[in-house]
């Protein structure tokens, strides 16, 4: 079943087109990576297809699960199961990690007409996610990312992402700023989720975390579209390479 | 610490009380209502105030009152008048304010010097003089209750609090109404206090008014050797809203933590003014006061630290913080730091801020609503003043009312 679905998108930030004409299809069960240069606008990808203030999209369409997002709020599109790690997690100070996730899973539970989860079963489920990630009871209960290293930030990305169970997860970056240790945790706990149904979309500079979650189409992205489409070997190419044997129109 | 109190001229005589309330009628028709023009006053306008036209007792009306679910012992004044049925502990002695001593009664809070305190002085009726005598197990709570219809009430209620020494105690006042949300009264309020020496007071004030009424109060406190004051006020009712606490440490290592916290939308104006004297070396002082302003209204915060000559080794830090949800939301801060002493550690900060976009899209992206991103973020940022209620019972119940 196609899962996203995203047709001639232009998108601009600020009256800058940025996205001029991505295609992009998605099934369940699908992992696809997209590569690109820095300042490539892949993070403005990932805020178009959440829905983030001021990433205007002014053509073409995005479908998730059937439905034009366009006019969908963020937290509906969260809630419907569009997941975003982000690159640079921000910081709530005065907001437990614990309080957070609750928050964010009683949102959700809500959405689909569930009752609100019981406390006490939902921080046994966090701790248990939490051991696989390395995330002792002591770090739930620290505020949102608030004094996290690089690393401790990545793998709350992911103990979110554990907890709330998205059809698709948009990785941006996940490995920026990661041990090779530290990525291993984060990769392992991103496959864990992998089951078959629920797809990822991971947006990195590097080959180096699709060693070990790996992809199923590899597409280089530059200059606000998808220039060049393969399987996982095109990603070891591009590191041969390089970006800019791909990005001039001479790949 | 008695001889502190020579410093202010006494009157002797049964006819005190009926004298002073004269002096301060002479003293409030003198000079009426601070205007814009009162330095003190600049910010928040009391123009709207006409005393004349309030009534000052009217017939009480039944109502369910939103009542504090603390373990505590209770007391309660019902439109002005206090309730006569209460059970005190043998540790808590509650009179008649006019048995009130007179070395202490009208000389922490001064007629001269606070209009509010010159008009609840000379028409004081009501208010009670609580002598604590040793450690309370349980909080004293007064609760202020308002039953309004159509009428205007105005209330003056005049309390003097005396920790006696080495006691440890706790007090939380209440305010609050049931019946005409729109009804316009005004209550005036003021508190002396009295810590003697290696005591302890934590004050809490929860300040939930009707939205159209007026609320003035003035709290006057004196803390003795090695002793401790703790106010922490909670505002989020009333149209016009004034709390103000003086606060005198009075011998060494007296201590004091004034920390307050507002809530408001509409037009409402929300006011927060300290004075900390420290008026003996090696005296401590930190305050912690945050906001948080919607719609029209407008929070003030004004906070003075005097540090006079000699008083070395006096540590006193000051930070105000605000946060505006709308565009037409205002807030005036005025810090004033008189320090006349070397050798002082004194520090002061203000900064006003808006919710951060980054914050509330990392929430809205787990599925988190606008409007509970909002409410999570608004909780957390007062959440470092109210946090420091010690008293667990009435930490959650304030942090429920913040909403």
């Amino acid at each position: 079943m196609v899962l996203l679905e995203i047709e001639d998108l232009h998108a601009s930030v600020n009256g800058k087109e940025i996205i001029k004409g991505l295609n992009l299809v998605i099934n369940e069960g699908e992992v696809h990576a997209i590569m690109g240069p820095n300042g490539a606008g892949k993070s403005t990808l990932s805020y178009v297809l959440t829905g983030r203030e001021g990433y205007e999209i002014t053509g073409g369409r995005i479908k998730f699960k059937g439905r034009d997002i366009n006019d969908m709020p963020i937290e509906e599109r969260a809630n419907e199961g569009l997941f975003l790690s982000m690159q640079y997690p921000v910081e709530i100070p005065g907001v437990s990690i614990t309080t957070f996730l609750k928050h964010a899973v009683n949102a959700n539970r809500k959405y689909h007409n569930l009752p609100e989860l019981d406390t006490f079963e939902f921080i046994k489920q966090v701790r248990q996610d939490g051991k696989l990630l390395g995330i002792d009871n002591d770090m739930l209960k620290r505020h949102v990312n608030v004094g996290f290293s690089g690393g401790e930030k990545k793998r709350l990305e992911a103990l979110q992402m554990t907890v709330l169970k998205p059809s698709l997860a948009i990785l941006d970056e996940a490995d920026s700023g990661l041990d090779i240790d530290a990525m291993k945790v984060v990769a392992n706990g991103v496959n864990a989720l992998r089951d078959g149904r629920r797809s990822l979309l991971i947006i990195t500079h590097y080959q180096r975390l699709l060693n070990y979650i790996e992809p199923d189409f590899v597409h280089i992205y530059a200059d606000g579209k998808i220039v060049k489409s393969g399987d996982k070997s095109l990603a070891e190419k591009l590191e041969k390479l390089g970006y800019s044997n791909f990005v001039c129109g001479n790949g | 610490m008695a001889g502190l109190f020579d410093r202010f001229a006494v009157v002797k005589g049964a006819a005190y009380f009926k004298l002073l309330a004269s002096r301060a009628r002479e003293i409030f028709d003198s000079r009426g209502i601070p205007t814009a023009k009162t330095e003190e006053w600049k910010y928040t306008k009391p123009r709207g105030l006409d005393v004349d036209n309030y009534e000052k007792s009217a017939v009480q009306f039944m109502y369910d009152f939103e009542e504090i679910p603390i373990d505590a012992y209770r007391l309660e004044f019902i439109n002005g008048r206090l309730n006569q049925n209460f059970d005190m502990p043998e540790e808590i002695r509650v009179e008649s304010i006019f048995m009130a001593p007179e070395e202490l009664f009208g000389h922490l809070a001064d007629i001269n010097k606070n209009p509010f305190v010159a008009l609840n002085t000379a028409n004081i009726e009501e208010g009670v003089f609580i002598r604590i005598t040793s450690t309370l197990k349980k909080p004293l709570l007064i609760t202020y209750k308002t039953s309004v219809n159509n009428t205007n009430l105005f209330s003056n209620i005049r309390n003097l609090i005396l920790v006696e020494e080495g006691v440890s105690s706790e007090i939380v006042e209440y305010f609050t109404y049931a019946g005409n949300e729109k009804s316009e009264y005004f209550n005036n309020i003021v508190n002396e206090i009295c810590i003697k020496d290696n005591a302890r007071l934590s004050h809490y004030k929860i300040q939930e008014e009707a939205f159209k009424a007026n609320h003035i109060a003035y709290n006057a406190a004196l803390v003795g050797y090695k002793s401790y004051y703790k106010s922490l006020c909670v505002q989020k009712g009333a149209n016009l809203a004034r709390n103000e606490t003086e606060v005198r440490l009075a011998d060494e290592n007296a201590a004091t933590d004034v920390d307050a916290a507002y809530i408001m939308n509409g037009w409402a104006t929300i006011d927060t003014t300290t004075w900390i004297e420290h008026l003996y070396p090696r005296t401590y002082s930190n305050q912690l006061v945050k906001g948080v302003v919607g719609g029209q209204a407008k929070g003030v915060f004004q906070g003075r630290i005097s540090i006079p000559r000699d008083m070395v080794g006096v540590e006193g830090n000051q930070l105000h913080k605000a946060l505006l949800l709308s565009d037409m939301a205002e807030v005036d801060v005025k810090p004033e730091l008189e320090i006349y002493a070397d050798d002082v550690k004194c520090s002061h900060g203000a900064a006003t801020g808006v919710l951060d976009e980054r914050q509330l899209f990392y929430m809205r992206i787990r599925g988190i609503s606008e409007e509970e991103a909002k409410q999570m973020l608004i909780d957390a940022y007062l959440d470092d003043v109210l946090s420091k209620i010690d008293n667990n019972a009435l930490y959650s119940w304030v942090r429920d009312r913040i909403k």
